[in-house]
């Protein structure tokens, strides 16, 4: 009895110390993302241009990310996505809860790295994608849903979160 | 003097309050107090913590439309459960439900409980 008692008094204090460690030591980047994977939902939406959208244009490795003209954040990340659309990623924008004239005025005067922009005025596909807010960056697969970020993308989230997926992505197909 | 009193309360009198809160409107009782129950019970996903009754985020805003319409469309209170996690996942249910790791989260706090009174009277009794 003693000895078990002696083996709690050391067991447990470590048990708790491991559990913290875990839980802390997690890379925040990683922590907050979702990796749970599901298929991108379906949706009847244009583009900012008012031409519908074909499903197959989301096959391949494609990048979502949302966006919005009244929002701050999106324009930090703005610079790295115009650089990230520079190599072979293709972006492909979800205009979320904007109006289309501001958005299109955004991307003139801001640049567009996007493919083609979803228009989503309603947040329809977002809910289903269950988008937050903006911005939100979606790594797609064949029309799965790989990962998802909340908050701006940046190179560490790109080379800690994306790029191992992609590359996994590449050579399993 | 006089003047000054009716200058502000007309202040009073002409400003309206801004009924800014969407009026839910519902055909029973019992269609209300699950809407009721059920926004408390679903996390919204953009506060710390929070449920959507006490957020007026957008999202939450979308949450709660989305609710009323599945109530009043008579989905089952574990239909609309599925419905909000399968979009923002298992963290949305305030009430986790009782499978794979999560019964460490109910279960952990009173295993660890009893551990720590077992220890304690064990120790007494030496």
């Amino acid at each position: 009895m003693n000895q078990f008692l002696r083996f709690l008094i050391i067991f447990l204090p470590i048990l708790i110390f491991v559990f913290f460690a875990k839980v802390l030591l997690v890379d925040e980047d990683i922590k907050f993302s979702n990796f749970e994977s599901k298929s991108f939902p379906e949706f009847q939406l244009n583009d900012l241009n008012g031409n519908p959208i074909q499903a197959k244009s989301l096959n391949g490795i494609k990048l979502i990310n949302v966006w919005a003209s009244w929002c701050i954040t999106c324009l930090v990340e703005h610079p790295f996505l115009t650089k990230l659309s520079d190599t072979n990623i293709q972006i492909i924008g979800l205009n979320y809860k904007d109006s289309d004239t501001k958005a299109i005025a955004w991307l003139q005067k801001h640049g567009n790295p996007y493919l083609f922009s979803i228009y989503d005025p309603r947040g329809d596909l977002a809910f289903d994608l269950g988008v937050t807010g903006a911005p939100e960056s979606y790594l797609i697969f064949d029309n799965k849903v790989l990962a998802h970020i909340q908050g701006e993308m940046n190179q560490t989230k790109w080379d800690n979160i994306f790029l191992p997926l992609i590359k996994k992505a590449r050579q399993g197909s | 003097m006089i003047k000054k009193l009716i200058i502000i309360f007309s202040f009073f009198i002409l400003s309206i309050p801004a009924f800014d809160e969407i009026v839910y409107e519902f055909e029973d009782s019992l269609q209300e107090k699950r809407f009721y129950s059920l926004i408390s019970e679903i996390r919204c996903p953009k506060c710390t913590s929070g449920s959507i009754a006490s957020s007026d985020a957008p999202v939450s805003r979308d949450l709660k439309n989305k609710v009323y319409e599945l109530v009043l469309a008579g989905s089952s209170d574990e239909e609309i459960k599925t419905y909000v996690s399968e979009r923002f996942g298992n963290f949305s249910d305030y009430r986790p439900a009782l499978e794979g790791t999560n019964y460490f989260l109910w279960f952990g706090p009173f295993i660890f409980f009893s551990l720590m009174l077992a220890m304690f009277f064990l120790k007494r009794r030496i």
